[in-house]
């Protein structure tokens, strides 16, 4: 009884039959609208000084409280500042302080959590608890606290106390990121190949933490010009005259009846530079998201 | 008699301290002799998977010696036991998580190779074509490929690519087809016959499925509770079990034939909680042949017949019940 | 109602609306149950089979989802019935039991009163009563000391007494069929020996009926009296247990059969493979869905799908355009 199929080499199927359709989720129109939104923020911030825009802290008592017009494209504020250019301006701030606080949190916070995630033991222990006990305490009396007290202000300052503050909530989540690939079968195949940690680190767990990583610093940096903004409410961004979205909407406040300008233009530009954040940073998570095979 | 590839003596695995403890393997010892399949077979919790994981210091031994070719491993350190791990490889068995979903195939099989960077370049890139071919993969249309777009199968045989690109003496293979489909899973038993018989490999096969442990190995020794029962050649033990659980396990696998006998007697009771186990014989609960002298003393593996040893104080065979 | 079958299944089909395309899971199933029966379902993973439970048990979301055909449940149709008219059914006409019983339990409940629930939600009893009978049904499935254990938590019970529970929690309005859907399968193997004469016993004594449905041959061999071989999403052979294992004529059941190992054979037999892997479903081709596979295909196969078809057996069907013949000697088990 010859068996068709007992003594067959193993047939390699088709190529039409294996191929699981690789479909990443498309980016989609809005992703690239909020790139292009954040791209022209970025341009602005960075090149504000070349740009054809008006002094931001020049006072023209002239045009004091005007309503936007060809000359003032955002109106001027109750000291005649043109609020176009100290929204450009301002930009600078609160994207600075974005970017530097995450340097500082993840320059500290994602490399502590995946070593400890990985090596585990005494180390992670101690800490793991230290980390916890620094949440514990609130992040952002913390910061007011340590604001008030070191003056004078300036944005290096600012950026310093945020960045450290966010230190444990980074750490946090890129260790319990890391926990969850640093036990799957793969890791313990390379330490059992011969793998160095260092080796298993950057090739096996780096890549498959890097797309939380990516999305929690976008994330991270609109909480921060959120904060920011907070900051500015009491008095404790930068000081005057320097512009920030933050202490414009703080300033607006109290001629909100004679300048709605004044508290309209920057809130929407915060707005819209947040939402195009998270949009972008939502996006990019789901479009690395790795469909696991089913067996 | 050879030296034997693989000698355990006395190995305990504990987890935990003070009074948590759990000993997961509780002293046991075997030898596994070049070129053969040792099958090891055992329910959940009997501690065979912690064994497999304890000989390569994945899990770390808590007493005995583990020798491999002669050197101790349970004493290696750093780099010297880095070295020495490339002569042991294993398989596990979550097919999908064993590969990295974010690295293409070809990388990973290249792994070992690149960490050792004992072969570089062309040279390299030949390796691991031919690796893969042999486990049935075409590396011109699969090798760029990454590890999630595959199959549970084909994730397995990848696996058992990279395992042998360092050309290991012994592969220990943990309940390696239990996650697939009976089809798939007789795909995978042939390859690995076949590849046995091609690179020389010794095999120590894990698994719960008697019939699959039969199937691939030349001996096998049943775990019970973190003790070994019984060892034998595969056929001698299959008919004839010496130790009453052997017997009550192959009593309850199911053979895929309507006209065989469902064995009237099926095991009573649940298995008794590691960190609490019996005195003497850790079967002693749940064996109808216990006596008094079975709580007292814990049996020791004793040879019955050559190369046949049971740890029982009534084996079957002998007092033929 | 006397004398009829209890669950009568014609041309089913379960179509999903995926990003893909029309994914059918399960195309023109047909079969009957009557009481006292066990059938069996088997299949590999991808032949639809838990899919089809689902469906009979009207578990299929009403969105994205479209079920054809008709599932008859003791004289209620459950395809295209609303939530509320299968909420009636569920317990007292029909159960399931799902494979891990860690998730069927409510981790942070106690087990008794998981038990009670059913009781006194769909049965109306007062909670002394159903405390009362919770602990006789517990008592049922074989649970020592079911006082005690009537106030434990799922996580301090071990794998095999879960199920038990879940299969008390199933019972508990004694309804007239049960769908176990891989019931044993990571359960040890003395433990799955309890289970399934558990639940042969409770078969008989509450003259329920069971479907089973298991990839696992030797369960479907030694415990059901009828089986329903499935692949990719359809029926290929069915009929009595005994007429399929020993005269099966498509070359898939044969094959299946072929490729477990078994214990009776000596070491190191070679075991016959299918080559290739189960189709994706979503490419399915116009003829028979194993034909790519079968070492018997002509192009009559790969053209046009065979339908079931009648033996000489009463109710053994297979759909094949070159069956095995028919005094084929069985495989050698």
């Amino acid at each position: 009884m010859s068996e068709p199929w007992g003594l067959n080499p193993e047939v390699l199927v088709p190529h039409g039959l294996v191929e699981r359709p690789e479909k990443k989720r498309p980016l989609g129109p809005l992703f690239w609208i909020c790139v292009g939104w954040i791209a022209l923020n970025l341009i602005g911030a960075i090149f504000a000084n070349v740009l054809p825009l008006e002094n931001p802290l020049f006072q023209n008592y002239n045009f004091i409280n005007a309503a936007p017009s060809l000359h003032h494209l955002f109106g001027t504020d109750d000291l005649g500042r043109d609020i176009f250019a100290r929204v450009v301006y301002g930009s600078r701030i609160s994207i600075t302080a974005g970017v530097g606080a995450m340097i500082i949190g993840f320059g500290i916070g994602a490399p502590l959590g995946m070593l400890t995630a990985y090596k585990r033991g005494r180390f992670d222990l101690i800490v793991t608890s230290i980390m916890y006990v620094v949440l514990a305490f609130p992040a952002i009396v913390a910061t007011i606290a340590v604001l008030s007290f070191w003056t004078p202000r300036n944005l290096f300052k600012i950026i310093v106390v945020i960045g450290l503050a966010s230190v444990p909530i980074i750490y946090r989540v890129i260790r319990a990121a890391t926990l969850s690939v640093a036990t799957k079968d793969f890791v313990v195949a390379a330490k059992v190949q011969g793998a160095s940690d260092r080796r298993i680190i950057f090739k096996e767990l780096l890549p498959n933490v890097a797309p939380i990583l990516i999305s929690f610093v976008l994330i991270g940096i609109a909480t921060v010009i959120t904060l920011e903004g907070a900051l500015a409410f009491l008095g404790l961004s930068v000081n005057p005259p320097t512009p920030s979205w933050g202490n414009m909407i703080n300033e607006a406040r109290t001629v909100l009846a004679q300048n709605p300008w004044l508290a309209l233009f920057p809130s929407l530009a915060m707005c819209l530079f947040l939402l195009s954040l998270n949009f972008i940073g939502d996006r990019l998570r789901s479009h690395f998201d790795v469909q696991e095979v089913k067996l | 008699m050879t030296e034997p590839l693989l000698k355990v003596r006395d190995l305990v695995v504990t987890f935990g301290h003070g009074l948590h403890c759990v000993s997961a393997v509780a002293g046991i010892s075997f030898d596994i002799y070049e070129g053969e399949t040792l099958g090891l077979v055992g329910e959940s919790g009997c501690g065979k998977s912690t064994t497999g994981r304890a000989l390569m210091r994945i899990v770390e031994p808590s007493q005995g010696t583990v020798e491999f070719e002669g050197t101790d491993v349970t004493k290696l350190k750093g780099g010297v036991l880095r070295n020495a791990r490339t002569r042991m490889q294993m398989i596990f068995q979550d097919p999908i998580s064993s590969l990295n979903p974010r690295r293409r195939v070809k990388d990973i099989v290249a792994e070992p190779l690149d960490c050792w960077k004992s072969v570089k370049g062309a040279q390299r890139d030949l390796i691991v074509s031919d690796l893969l071919s042999k486990v049935g993969i075409d590396p011109e249309v699969y090798g760029n490929r990454y590890a999630r777009q595959f199959s549970g199968g084909q994730c397995q045989r990848i696996s058992i690519a990279r395992s042998l690109a360092m050309r290991p003496k012994l592969l220990i293979c943990d309940e390696m087809v239990s996650a697939l489909d009976v089809s798939i899973q007789a795909q995978i038993l042939n390859l690995l016959a076949d590849l046995k018989a091609e690179y020389g490999l010794t095999l120590l096969f894990i698994a719960h499925d008697l019939a699959v442990v039969k199937n691939v190995s030349d001996r096998v020794a049943v775990m019970y509770l973190g003790k070994i029962c019984e060892v034998g050649p595969s056929d001698t033990l299959y008919d004839a079990p010496a130790h009453p659980y052997t017997k009550f396990l192959l009593g309850a696998a199911l053979e895929a034939d309507p006209d065989s006998p469902i064995h009237g007697e099926v095991l009573q009771g649940e298995p008794p909680s590691p960190m609490n186990p019996p005195s003497g014989c850790r079967f002693r609960t749940r064996c109808p042949f216990a006596t008094e002298k079975c709580a007292n003393e814990e049996p020791l593996l004793r040879e019955i017949a050559p190369g046949h040893q049971v740890a029982c104080h009534y084996p079957l065979t002998v007092t033929s019940r | 109602m006397s004398g009829e079958k209890l669950l009568v299944v014609k041309d089913l089909t379960t179509t999903f609306a995926t990003l893909a395309g029309p994914l059918p899971a399960v195309g023109g199933i047909s079969f009957d149950l009557a009481t006292n029966e066990t059938l069996g379902i088997v299949g590999e993973s991808g032949s639809g089979k838990t899919v089809l439970a689902r469906t009979i048990m009207g578990l299929q979301p009403r969105t994205n989802v479209t079920v054809t055909g008709s599932v008859l449940l003791d004289g209620h149709q459950v395809v295209g019935a609303s939530e509320d008219e299968m909420r009636r059914l569920w317990g007292t006409e029909v159960a399931m039991i799902f494979q891990d019983p860690m998730t069927s339990l409510n981790p942070v409940m106690r087990v008794g009163r998981q038990i009670d629930e059913t009781l006194r939600v769909r049965m109306g009893m007062s909670r002394r009563d159903a405390r009362a009978r919770a602990i006789e049904l517990l008592e049922l499935v074989g649970i020592p000391s079911p006082e005690r254990r009537y106030r434990a938590f799922p996580g301090q019970l071990s794998g095999g007494m879960r199920q038990r529970i879940v299969i008390a929690t199933a019972l508990a309005c004694s309804p007239k069929l049960l769908l176990a859907d891989e019931p044993t399968t990571g359960l040890d193997v003395t433990i799955q020996a309890q289970i399934l004469n558990l639940l042969d016993e409770l078969k008989e004594s509450l003259h329920m009926s069971v479907v089973l449905v298991t990839h696992d041959l030797g369960v479907v061999a030694t415990r059901t009296s009828k089986i329903v071989v499935m692949y990719a999403g359809r029926v290929v052979e069915m009929g009595s247990t005994r007429d399929v294992f020993a005269h099966h004529r498509m070359p898939y059941t044969r094959a299946l059969l072929e490729s477990s190992p078994k214990i009776t054979s000596p070491s190191h037999t070679r075991l016959a493979t299918i080559p290739g892997r189960p189709p994706n479903l979503l490419q399915l081709t116009q003829g028979c869905s194993f034909a790519p596979r079968c070492a018997y295909a002509s192009d009559r196969c790969r053209e046009e799908r065979p339908e079931l078809e009648a033996t000489a057996e009463p109710g053994h069907l297979f759909a094949c355009w070159n069956p095995l013949a028919h005094d084929r000697e069985a495989v050698t088990l």
